[in-house]
């Protein structure tokens, strides 16, 4: 009893500080694999989340798209749970289920109600233990990727400028510029053999954290991770590819025709600093100022005010990243739609004249207070769901090893001054570092059919 | 006695050891269990409803009128969406940057939104700041004043949106589909034209919401960390205590088309892939009908289980998505089957879509479908309210959709409570696709003589 009592006046105590603080039971198994437990019985619902540390990055030459490609045969069965069992079981359930592939990690999720945990435990751990690698899934499956890059790139605006050409302006190191959707030739060139060898080195325990969030008991939840996951065999580790981009940016500028897009825009990146750096911290307030909330500046001076732009997204480690999962090197870089009566070069100057203002004349203590405030209340609002706990906690430990960053991140932000603020819009967001991508509607010329008249 | 029996199961269970090669037992899925509700209504009219919610340190507000696009005058589609949009860019005594600077000091949100049926100010505020956002949301409400350069703004960004949506083939397979499913009913449009908003000036949207943002017309949803509930209540009267009941018109009358089969090829020239949409006007929520078409349009194409998932993705791998959904307006449903594939199997990916639509008639759902399913949507609608907004929305739309009080306590026992042969019936009344509206946006060029066999084609241009 007395343990909880503690507990809850820390939590009321520090309610009053920055934000809820997150609780955190981190342990291994044996096997190496890392797994972190946070217990909230409010609501009747558990996210199992599970993160493996391998991404796009770490593709070889050859085979762009396939830590994407693999992650789709991930749902392909394995030898207890066949094809199709993954989603069926989770759904019928009363669970959600999907993973992702970014360019530092991949991830699967599953949330369920709270009394489904095991469910959800077992499915992960027989793939994890025994995925089945059959040429038919891989055909099946290259099929189905194939179809997603014709559905959310191929056939959609800004997407293929944003997603394969962007890094090519930004990036020199070829780990960091090539697709991450892949190509189809090479995603046609991946063999049964690679699956088998990229799914034994990097889906190994030893290569993964497991968070589990929500409605649980701790004893019972550790004895079941035990007993599903605890004698899976680890694997020795491949050592990682160099990533590096010169010292010295080179800073590029590109045009993309856009087959689909009606509105013009315009990408604009800067190269980021080091991933919880202080200059991150700051870098990540000039964000705020920027780009957050109703009135930012680029929502008073550009949307209102010039009238120029129409829209805007902005983040460190943009587009594949936000700035709590970016890993350098990585840009913080812009996207603005914008009235086709200006040009992309006016866009670009209006955007480094608000950077040049935060340079050259002094912050508002106003306007430093609301920025905080903003960031405070958005963090707040994002810890409510259990799935957002649970994948800060597993990128916060596969990126940084540090899990508890999830409660002490944010007073980092909010520590940042406007003397700190100025440094870092003048150290890094210089027209001498920054990368432009211009996108131009050109939809296609003379339509090759006409339709009867009646 | 008790404790030892207690400790014996307990070692019991230890001792134990699972069985790996099978997905192991546990327990059905609770029902969503309702945090307390209080409702009340003020003299004005307004509807006030207190739900206290104190995991985080927030709060939530809906300010809902039955305002939505339905009721657009027939020449300005889209002006309801306007006035939503513009609440919030000045009132009487606060400029845009006066209401966005606030707004953003005490940590909130505020924002409208327009749905087919309902016009929604919507915000969220750290707790401790939450009589200043009710404040903010008064002034919105009742002194928005539609500053001309504001409203010159949205109706030029407006109209680059406009652009930017008709790049999209989902958006134009869906204003064409509706506009086949609705015929002369407002449901019919989904967007402003360039035509309707040059038609919107200030005098408009002050006449639309004189007309509908009157307290007699709302509901108030407050979701959170509350003072108490007098002094809550003491805070809404304050504020919206004062606002004056005024005359509302009724809705447009339900009249919609016969359903019938027709297809409509809309030409997207360049188009990769092909949206493919087989549909018909459906049961509402109210429905007695409802319940049955939830769960089969579910079975039918409702997540990864399903059976266009599992046909038409896994096992024929035509398309990256299939799926089906359904379209809850307050005065009519639609139900839609949805799936995107490449140019060249148009044809067998159409034959798939409504071979599934018409077996869903012929023949009940497995028992284990059933189950699924109903597990799947009582587990989904539970890990739905998980968040304090997501909650808000659902006691918001109890109260303007016209659901029962006991809507979201009952709806996992209402869900359970389905039959195969109602589901059955259901589908030959809603899914088989003999009076089904096809619409198809790709290109032509490429996939008209593909759709040949499934009826008179009729190709329309995008616009």
């Amino acid at each position: 009893m007395r343990y909880i009592f503690v507990i809850l006046i820390l939590v009321c105590a520090v309610l009053q500080a920055a934000q809820p603080v997150i609780p955190i039971e981190r342990y291994m198994l044996k096997n190496g694999m890392r797994v972190i437990l946070s217990r909230d019985n409010a609501v009747p619902v558990v996210t199992i989340y599970l993160i493996f540390d391998v991404g796009a990055r770490a593709e070889e030459k050859g085979r762009t798209g396939f830590a994407h490609l693999f992650e789709h045969m991930m749902f392909e069965g394995s030898a207890h749970a066949p094809k199709g069992t993954h989603f069926k079981l989770v759904e019928s359930n009363g669970g959600t289920l999907n993973g992702s592939t970014h360019p530092d990690y991949t991830d699967y999720f599953e949330v369920l109600p709270a009394n489904k945990l095991a469910v959800g435990l077992w499915l992960e751990s027989d793939r994890m233990r025994s995925l089945d690698i059959t040429p038919e899934n891989l055909a099946n499956q290259k099929e189905a990727v194939k179809q997603e890059r014709r559905l959310s790139f191929d056939n959609r605006p800004y997407s293929t400028a944003i997603v394969d050409r962007w890094p090519q302006v930004a990036f020199q190191n070829w780990q960091n510029s090539h697709s991450l959707i892949g190509s189809f030739e090479d995603l046609n060139a991946a063999t049964v053999d690679d699956v088998a060898k990229f799914f034994r080195t990097y889906y190994a325990p030893n290569n993964a954290v497991m968070v589990i969030v929500g409605d649980i008991q701790i004893p019972q939840t550790r004895k079941l991770i035990e007993e599903y996951f605890g004698d899976i065999p680890s694997q020795p580790k491949l050592a990682k590819p160099d990533l590096s981009e010169p010292a010295t940016p080179a800073p590029r500028s590109d045009t993309y025709r856009d087959a689909h897009a009606r509105v013009p825009g315009v990408i604009i990146g800067y190269p980021a600093p080091p991933r919880h750096s202080a200059d991150y911290y700051a870098l990540g307030m000039v964000d705020v100022l920027l780009t957050g909330g109703p009135s930012s500046r680029f929502q008073l001076d550009l949307v209102k005010g010039k009238e120029s732009v129409i829209q805007y997204q902005a983040e460190i480690g943009w587009p594949f990243a936000s700035s709590t999962d970016y890993k350098d090197p990585g840009d913080y870089a812009m996207f603005l739609l914008f009235k086709p009566n200006f040009t992309p070069r006016q866009i670009v100057d209006q955007a480094q004249e608000e950077i040049a203002k935060i340079q050259n004349e002094g912050l508002d203590m106003k306007e430093m207070e609301r920025a905080r405030t903003l960031m405070r209340s958005e963090r707040i609002t994002s810890l409510q769901s259990s799935l957002r706990r649970a994948q800060l906690l597993g990128q916060y430990e596969i990126l940084d090893g540090k899990p508890e960053l999830i409660n002490t991140d944010l007073e980092k932000f909010l520590a940042v001054t406007p003397v700190q603020i100025q440094a870092v819009a003048k150290k890094y967001l210089t027209p001498e570092r920054r990368s432009i991508l211009d996108i131009i509607p050109a939809p296609p010329e003379a339509p090759p059919y006409q339709p009867k008249e009646n | 006695m008790r404790p030892i029996l207690f400790l014996l199961t307990g070692t019991m269970l230890m001792s134990q050891t699972i069985d790996r090669t099978k997905p192991p037992e546990t327990p059905p899925i609770p029902a969503f269990k309702m945090p307390p509700v209080h409702e009340t209504k003020l003299p004005n009219g307004l509807a006030v409803v207190l739900v206290g919610d104190s995991r985080f340190p927030l709060v939530s507000v809906r300010l809902s009128f039955q305002a939505g696009s339905k009721f657009d005058p027939e020449d300005t589609a889209g002006l309801s969406e306007a006035v939503a949009s513009l609440l919030t860019q000045g009132t009487k005594t606060r400029s845009f940057r006066d209401l966005a600077e606030e707004l953003t000091s005490i940590g909130a949100s505020l924002n409208g939104h327009t749905s087919p049926d309902v016009l929604t100010l919507s915000g969220s505020v750290l707790s401790e700041n939450t009589a200043k956002l009710l404040d903010l949301l008064a002034d919105v409400a009742l002194n928005a004043n539609f500053p001309e350069n504001e409203v010159a703004l949205r109706r030029q960004n407006r109209k680059q949106a406009l652009l930017a949506q008709q790049s999209q083939p989902a958006f134009l397979a869906h204003e064409k589909f509706d506009e086949l499913v609705f015929g002369a009913h407002p449901y019919t449009h989904i967007a402003p034209t360039v035509e309707s908003l040059d038609r919107m000036d200030q005098k408009t949207l002050i006449r639309f919401r004189d007309t509908f943002l009157a307290p007699n017309n709302a509901v108030l949803v407050l979701v959170g960390q509350l003072p108490g509930r007098a002094e809550t209540l003491k805070l809404v009267r304050e504020r919206f205590g004062t606002w004056k009941q005024s005359p509302v018109p009724a809705a447009p009358a339900r009249n919609f088309p016969e359903s019938k089969r027709q297809l409509v090829l809309v030409d997207r020239p360049g188009s990769v892939q092909a949206d493919i949409h087989v549909g018909r006007l459906a049961a509402t929520r109210t429905d007695p009908d409802y319940y049955p078409l939830l769960v089969g349009n579910a079975i039918l194409g409702g997540g990864g289980s399903s059976r266009l998932f599992l046909d038409v993705r896994e096992k024929k791998s035509f398309a990256y998505d299939a799926h089906s959904e359904l379209d809850r307006r307050k005065d009519a449903g639609v139900v839609t089957a949805v799936t995107q594939v490449r140019n060249e199997v148009v044809e067998p990916a159409m034959e798939a879509v409504l071979a599934n639509l018409s077996e869903m008639a012929k023949a009940p759902v497995t028992a284990a479908e059933l189950s699924n399913t109903k597990n799947y949507i009582s587990g989904v609608f539970l890990i739905g309210l998980e968040t304090q907004a997501s909650l808000a929305d659902q006691v918001d739309l109890v109260k303007t959709m016209g659901l029962p009080e006991d809507y979201l306590e009952m709806f996992t026992t209402r869900v359970r409570s389905v039959e195969p042969d109602k589901i059955q019936a259901a589908a030959q009344k809603y899914l088989a696709p003999d009076k089904a509206t096809i619409v198809v946006v790709g290109d032509a060029s490429k996939i008209e003589k593909s759709l040949e066999k499934f009826g008179a084609v009729q190709v329309e241009k995008a616009k």
